[in-house]
């Protein structure tokens, strides 16, 4: 769940940052497009000014005043006041006049140094040259950038008689008309590029223009190669996209026009959405966590659940069922661990039974190895116990009673028996068949067997206490102990078979259990000689000598115990 | 630019005999433009560079030629060429007022507000082009050549133009109203000699101002 969340936390980080990036590029693009706009509107202002210039120049050439003051020797105050009233109709602050040669006759500015007429004369060599109705280009004049034209004075056309020359400032005014039509800063710009360039006018508010200069000093640095094209430069800490167009000067260094757009302003619709974005991206992150937590705890703790009652089942709890309300895979999934809680109950049950039918072993033998018929060769001790004179007694008392003294007599003997590590291997009326080594091998199975013996005749002296107690009759029994190769293993039909053990040896024990009744050895146990050579325990016996049994060619050596 | 430099243009038979009684020589001029059109209104002069030459000065009476009215709102002479000390007369034949001037170095003057009628004169004494103007009609110009000799010739439509001369050696200048600048060259005249000289000059665009048609004179488009 947590990698889920992860994931999806990553893919809207990288959504983010994509989009983030993307608006930058777009951002970037459309300033540069924008930048490009505006040196074409910069560009095309100034080409409008200089026609402006020119077209009143033009009038103020074919003013009707103009010639009968250059009939005579021109008088240069009168020419001057000539020139000033035209400014109003020209719209240009500074108008010089020169002769077609282009030597300086009068301006309206009287400040205008010699130097400063210098550009003027460049423009009318150069129209001269070229037979050209008017020639512009920049300067600066009185420390401010400005743009001169120059036209003929016809007399008439296209006689040129004088030149005209008009100056219009590109200033801070100009620079704010670029900026109302382009939405773009405008700075101009002099001075070399590499050192010491100077601002001459801008848009840009910033505190001080000197600062504003030493960042320009900083910014251009890079950019000397890369005018017409943008780069990013830091005015005020805040950056800004820049286009860097240079302007052809008339008098000496370089003039530059710096247009900016600040990037953080066009990127401000930008981050509205970035913000938007991220906020979605946070409520998705957040939805998502809430929604995987929940799904977690629908999935785990069913699951935990089912962990639990597999742990119950598995110590051997049956009884537990789980209820989960629910009809998903998790509700079919419990529905079948209860169904085979079930059946793991019945199974058990199952055997259970089968250990009370059949002796425990015998039982876990049979499932085991499975049902089958057939049997494997063993050494076996085999336990024959028979109650004397039962038949008898039991004739005196009503059945009821006779059977439950005789499963009092069977169950005490059956658990030493099996406390012992014996076999029952089954009751035949009231003796008891038993075995040792099978199915199971033991390697003592014989002092088992002998032990068991002991016990049994001890047990059935307590019995016998508690019945005469009881004002009863006491119990007596003979035991015979064999020990054969046999044949173990399952016999009967193929639907209902029992796990026994069959050969000479097992009638060999029924009959030495027939011996104790004679009162000549007087012992209720006896043991075949081949018990006692398996006996890694020597045990109190008895040598009762060797004796001829009934189906058998050889006598035997029997020993009592005692 | 200058005309092609002459090479052998040297006009030399016999070395003139001076004074009178010396056949004239004759000098013809075809003054074509660059694409070979023939170039009209062009001045060639010959000036004297002999200082014993004599120089027939004009006679103070003014010819009908030395004549530049004004008829139908412009100059009835596009271009007039006379010697240094001529009168020129210039009648406003219109039935409007003229405001004649000239800023030319070589003489400045006007007539302000020259009703029709008016015949006005000046006398041009110094050499050098004139040109003429009207401060009430922008169209108006005409060129009026002054120059210190008094052989020169004017080309026609035909763009040629023919000059005699007593011999001797000159300086011939060719001069155009859309020529920047005369050409000059030195040469000499022997006595009797009918030589050809052929100019192929570079005219600047004709800048004069097309006259907007008269509204009252026109009809409506």
């Amino acid at each position: 769940m947590l990698l889920l969340v992860g994931l999806i936390a990553l893919v809207q980080g990288v959504v983010y940052v994509l989009v983030s990036q993307a608006s930058q590029r777009s951002a970037m693009e459309h300033i540069r497009q924008n930048l490009g706009v505006g040196a074409r509107v910069f560009q095309q202002s100034l080409q409008e000014r200089i026609e402006t210039l020119s077209t009143g120049a033009r009038l103020m050439a074919e003013d009707y005043a103009i010639k009968p003051l250059l009939m005579r020797e021109p008088d240069v105050a009168t020419l001057r006041s000539t020139l000033y009233s035209f400014t109003t109709r020209v719209g240009s602050d500074l108008i010089s006049l020169f002769t077609a040669e282009g030597d300086f006759l009068a301006s309206t500015d009287p400040k205008l140094r010699p130097e400063e007429l210098a550009p003027f004369r460049q423009l009318i060599d150069t129209a001269t040259q070229s037979d050209l109705e008017r020639a512009s280009g920049y300067a600066v004049l009185h420390g401010q950038l400005q743009v001169l034209v120059v036209v003929p004075l016809y007399a008439p056309r296209p006689q040129v008689a004088a030149w005209f020359g008009l100056a219009y400032p590109i200033d801070r005014a100009f620079a704010q008309k670029i900026q109302e039509v382009s939405q773009l800063e405008v700075t101009f710009l002099s001075g070399a590029v590499t050192e010491d360039p100077r601002v001459l006018a801008t848009t840009v508010a910033a505190p001080g223009g000197a600062e504003l200069s030493a960042a320009f000093a900083t910014a251009t640095v890079d950019a000397v190669a890369a005018d017409g094209t943008t780069s990013l430069v830091r005015l005020a800490g805040k950056p800004y996209v820049t286009r860097f167009e240079p302007l052809p000067r008339l008098d000496g260094g370089p003039i530059r026009i710096a247009l900016q757009r600040s990037l953080t302003a066009e990127l401000a619709p930008a981050r509205a959405l970035e913000r938007v974005v991220l906020g979605i991206a946070l409520a998705a992150l957040l939805a998502a966590s809430l929604a995987a937590w929940s799904l977690a705890r629908e999935v785990s703790r069913p699951v935990q659940a089912l962990a639990a009652h597999t742990g119950r089942v598995g110590r051997g709890d049956y009884t537990a069922r789980i209820t989960l309300d629910r009809e998903d895979e998790l509700g079919q999934l419990a529905t079948a661990f209860n169904d085979m809680t079930a059946g793991l109950a019945e199974r058990d049950r199952v055997r259970d039974l089968l250990g009370k039918v059949v002796s425990p072993e015998i039982a876990a033998q049979l499932l085991r190895s499975g049902v089958a018929l057939g049997g494997e060769d063993r050494v076996v001790t085999i336990l024959f116990c028979d109650l004397r004179n039962f038949t008898g007694q039991s004739e005196r008392m009503p059945p009821q009673e006779a059977l439950a003294l005789l499963n009092r007599y069977l169950d005490r003997m059956s658990t030493i028996i099996e406390a012992h590590g014996g076999v029952i291997d089954k009751y035949i009326g009231d003796a008891i068949m038993a075995l040792f080594g099978a199915p199971v091998p033991h390697p003592h199975a014989a002092d088992q067997a002998v032990a068991t013996a002991r016990a049994m005749v001890a047990a059935l002296a307590e019995l016998n206490r508690e019945l005469a107690a009881e004002g009863r009759a006491p119990l007596a029994f003979g035991i015979g102990i064999n020990t054969a190769e046999v044949v173990a293993g399952n016999m009967g039909s193929k639907t209902r078979l029992n796990y026994t053990v069959i050969g000479d040896g097992v009638n060999l024990a029924a009959r030495l259990e027939s011996l104790t009744r004679e009162p000549i050895h007087a012992t209720s146990v006896i043991l075949s000689d081949a018990t006692v050579q398996a006996l890694s325990q020597p045990a109190p016996t008895r040598s009762l000598g060797r004796v001829t049994v009934k189906g058998k060619a050889e006598s035997v050596q029997i020993h009592a115990l005692d | 630019m200058r005309v092609s430099r002459l090479h052998a243009f040297v006009l030399l038979v016999l070395l003139a005999t001076r004074g009178f009684g010396a056949t004239p020589g004759t000098l013809s001029f075809q003054i074509r433009d660059t694409k070979g059109a023939p170039v009209a209104d062009a001045v060639v002069a010959l000036i004297p560079l002999d200082a014993a030459a004599p120089v027939a000065a004009p006679t103070p009476a003014a010819t009908p030629a030395h004549e530049i009215g004004q008829q139908n709102e412009e100059f009835q002479r596009y271009v007039t060429v006379v010697q240094a000390g001529t009168r020129v007369h210039f009648p406003n034949q219109d039935k409007v007022q003229h405001h004649l001037y000239s800023l030319s170095k070589a003489k400045k003057f006007e007539f302000a507000l020259y009703n029709p009628g008016q015949a006005e004169s000046v006398v041009f004494d110094v050499s050098g082009t004139v040109t003429l103007g009207c401060n009430i009609h922008d169209w108006m110009v005409a060129y009026l050549y002054v120059l210190p000799t008094p052989y020169f010739a004017q080309s026609g439509a035909s763009g040629d133009a023919v000059i005699t001369a007593p011999p001797g050696r000159y300086r011939l200048e060719l001069m155009h109203p859309r020529l920047p600048a005369p050409l000059k060259e030195e040469l000499s005249l022997a006595e009797g000699a009918a030589a050809t000289r052929a100019f192929s000059v570079t005219l600047k665009p004709d800048r004069r101002i097309r006259r907007a048609p008269d509204p009252k004179a026109g009809s409506y488009r």
